[in-house]
């Protein structure tokens, strides 16, 4: 499964699911840039612009070095075997159990006057860096 | 759960690779079978069990 080409049935439903991305970060990005706090908008922006790169990078594997792509690629894109989305699974629910005791954390530190940005900036971190640590994790171990 | 794909599969004289694409999954699924890091799902089972023309209980075993 892995080694053939997406269909073109994938192919469709990626193009549309990162062309309905890029039209709602677009609009919701310029939005907060002309209503939202200081810098918002163009923090949206520039973070969301990152994270598509990132998928229009791994389309362009996917479709052209498939023998070559990664678990992580494979999951994420739904092009994957049962294996893959096993890893997918548990990483998420490694990811779902985290969050309680992190968002925990964020808000006791909030209640202690720390600073609210910092902390929703420090929650993000913290869940994106547990979920590819137990993505790695898993993927190694099964 | 243990189980006997590598060797059938070298005896059968194919690479991971080309047992991957004859089962329609991916290469580090057929390793991780392999090396006992992945249990497959019973269809995946039944799928090498077919490919191998070989009853399941055969290939995979407790222990």
């Amino acid at each position: 499964m892995s080694a053939d080409r997406p269909s073109a049935k994938q192919i469709a439903t990626f193009l549309l699911v990162f062309g309905g991305t890029l039209a709602v970060v677009l609009t919701l990005g310029l939005l907060l840039r002309e209503h939202g706090p200081g810098n918002m908008g163009n923090g949206l922006l520039a973070g969301a612009a990152f994270g598509l790169v990132l998928a229009a990078v791994m389309g362009w594997r996917l479709v052209r070095r498939p023998e070559r792509v990664t678990t992580f690629e494979r999951a994420w894109s739904q092009t994957g075997d049962e294996r893959d989305d096993a890893v997918l699974t548990r990483a998420l629910a490694v990811l779902g159990l985290a969050s309680f005791p992190l968002t925990a954390a964020a808000a006791i530190a909030v209640a202690f006057g720390a600073a609210v940005e910092m902390c929703l900036a420090l929650l993000l971190f913290a869940e994106v860096g547990v979920g590819a640590l137990a993505f790695a994790v898993i993927a190694r171990r099964s | 759960m243990d189980n006997d794909v590598r060797a059938l599969r070298a005896a059968a004289g194919l690479s991971q690779r080309e047992l991957a694409e004859a089962l329609s999954v991916s290469r580090q699924t057929v390793n991780s079978i392999e090396t006992g890091r992945y249990d497959p799902s019973l269809p995946l089972a039944i799928a090498i069990a077919r490919h191998f023309a070989r009853p399941v209980e055969e290939i995979f075993h407790v222990g």
